[in-house]
């Protein structure tokens, strides 16, 4: 039997003992990383859809059926909506202001001579904090009496100001918070793109008679445009999924002015024990990550 | 004199901006070391004499000496099984024909791609299920399989600039595969391996959602789940609030300051590459 098997198939080219072997090997080199991702990253992937059409209170074993209805639920959950827009702000500001703050600080860095290590740890080191602390200091900064921020208002005779707790200047401080806090990633990005850019560009562009703004305009922007396409797809779904910040900062509020879906997924979840119309919120949320993603590696390959 | 100026009001630019990126933390050790009054009254920039035993009441009240192991035992277990789970996954990627690999490398980019905000419910009830809630094991185990597929790109990439003929001569040698591997291929991608344990040992000391959602024994919480416990008991004492955060800091920062080169490195190499 076996031996009419393989001789059916005699149009694959025959592999030499040495290379089925390496075959294999590589088989049970990647057979680690498959069994781990299989389940505990794809599987509660598939998990969170299924949840989303059931009831789960988080501790029964039973999670009856229950159709659209956790979808009926969030469509008509306004606090879920309003921080899908609150989010949008997020993502609009680390994309817009992330990408020209990284960049501009990246060309500025890249142009001096002296301390550009400094300079480049300087700017990096909030990045390599957590969330947590990010969002401590923050509130400590912040805060309406005590704050650093108001005192220095106060000095300069100005007055201060609840930053945190007025629903007017809820959202803007907590999203320059998470710029404060991002930023250095791009910058970091941006400025490997820089030194790796080929010097004689800037000759020739030189010899074109091209200064300073041509220069940027002609040679650096189009050259860095893939790195661009990368530091916004990484700011963008940064900015989306942002959690702690605001769980610390502001835990949602005032009201629900600084309200962001993953925090309302996990409120719906572990508050309200609602583990069906908090899967079908991230089931809704994450496919539409999972969309702008594909949508964003779809465009970029397109302008290659 | 028009280009002095320019260069003056360059690195005035960039050391306003130095002092805004470090401003925040500088404050946080500051304030660790004033007494509570000076911190509320906020005259003096100093403290007058350091509070450096604001350390020894946070790290007993905040109970650090539980937290602070937790998040070391998390961090070093979770970035040995990444190196190990991902360097082989990479090694297989870059340097290995086989059947179904374009497959295998696009289906760990969608899985990079699978935000967390999707999934965290979901893997909450699979601890559950699988009795992993409150669970150094499951804990581990998830933060492993967060930080594989990122890891082992940034692997394959690594082994890819390696000189071609490596496994032949070894294999003339009479070396078998997996000793070429473990004695010949890893200790030269040693750059690869140091990238990748400074990053993933930077996500998983910070790590917070999922120590949110796992854990509820205090035991077993990693420090930044320990620090938001220790802000909402009660009303803490600000200073000492303060000390306890910078010394969950502090082993970063050390950290950071002597790998930086392998942070830059590693995220440049990872991301664009």
């Amino acid at each position: 039997m076996q031996v009419a098997v393989v001789q059916a198939r005699p149009a694959t080219r025959r592999r030499s003992p040495l290379a089925r072997r390496r075959e294999l090997m590589a088989y049970l080199f990647l057979l680690p990383a498959a069994v781990l991702l299989a389940i505990f990253t794809l599987l509660p992937f598939v998990q969170a859809i299924v949840l989303s059409f059931q009831e789960w209170d988080g501790v029964s074993k039973s999670t009856p059926f229950v159709g659209l209805s956790n979808y009926r639920f969030v469509l008509h959950d306004t606090v879920f909506w309003s921080s899908m827009r609150n989010v949008l702000i997020f993502g609009v500001a680390g994309f817009l202001l992330g990408n020209a703050l990284s960049l501009g600080m990246a060309i500025a860095v890249h142009k001096v001579h002296r301390g550009k290590a400094l300079f480049r740890t300087a700017f990096y080191l909030p990045g390599v904090f957590s969330v947590v602390v990010i969002g401590m200091i923050f509130s400590w900064l912040l805060a309406p009496n005590a704050g650093i921020l108001n005192r220095m208002l106060t000095t300069v005779g100005m007055s201060g100001h609840n930053w945190l707790g007025d629903p007017g200047t809820a959202l803007p401080a907590v999203a320059a918070v998470f710029l404060w806090y991002h930023w250095g990633f791009g910058f970091i990005l941006y400025l490997a793109g820089l030194q790796d850019l080929p010097v004689e560009l800037y000759e020739a562009a030189s010899l074109d008679g091209a200064r300073g703004w041509a220069k940027f305009r002609y040679v650096t922007w189009p050259e860095l445009l893939p790195v661009t396409a990368i530091v916004s797809l990484l700011t963008l779904l940064g900015a989306l999924q942002v959690f702690g910040t605001v769980q610390v900062l502001t835990n949602g509020g005032p009201g629900y002015h600084t309200m962001v879906p993953t925090l309302r997924i996990y409120q719906e979840a572990f508050t309200n024990t609602r583990f069906g119309s908090a899967a079908a919120m991230s089931v809704i949320f994450g496919g539409a990550l999972v969309l702008l993603a594909m949508m964003h590696l779809w465009l970029s390959r397109r302008r290659k | 004199m028009k280009a002095l100026a320019g260069r003056g009001g360059l690195y005035a630019l960039l050391v306003l901006a130095a002092v805004g990126a470090l401003f925040p933390i500088a404050w946080l050790l500051i304030g660790s070391l004033q007494t509570s009054d000076e911190l509320y009254r906020g005259t003096k920039l100093l403290p007058a004499k350091p509070q450096w035993s604001n350390y020894v009441t946070a790290w007993t009240d905040g109970d650090l000496g539980t937290y602070l192991p937790n998040s070391v035992i998390y961090t070093v277990s979770a970035v040995m099984g990444i190196l190990v789970v991902s360097s082989m996954a990479g090694y297989a990627l870059a340097r290995i024909e086989f059947r179904g690999k374009s497959a295998v490398t696009f289906a760990l980019l969608a899985l990079m791609i699978i935000p967390a905000p999707a999934s965290f419910i979901a893997q909450y009830k699979l601890m559950v299920m699988l009795g992993l809630t409150n669970s150094r094991v499951g804990y581990v185990l998830i933060l492993v399989a967060a930080g594989v597929p990122l890891s082992a790109l940034i692997m394959r990439g690594f082994f890819a600039n390696l000189p071609k003929d490596l496994e032949e001569a070894a294999a003339i040698d009479g070396s078998t595969a997996l000793n070429t591997f473990a004695r010949v291929i890893l200790p030269l991608a040693r750059p690869g391996l140091i990238a990748v344990a400074v990053i993933q040992g930077l996500a998983v000391w910070n790590e917070y959602l999922l120590a949110l959602v796992l854990f509820d024994d205090d035991r077993l919480m990693p420090i930044q789940r320990g620090l938001t416990n220790f802000v909402s008991a009660e009303t803490p004492v600000q200073n000492i609030l303060l000390a306890a955060t910078a010394i969950s800091v502090l082993p970063v920062v050390v950290f950071y300051v002597f790998a930086q080169r392998q942070v830059v490195q590693g995220i440049s190499s990872g991301a664009v590459k």
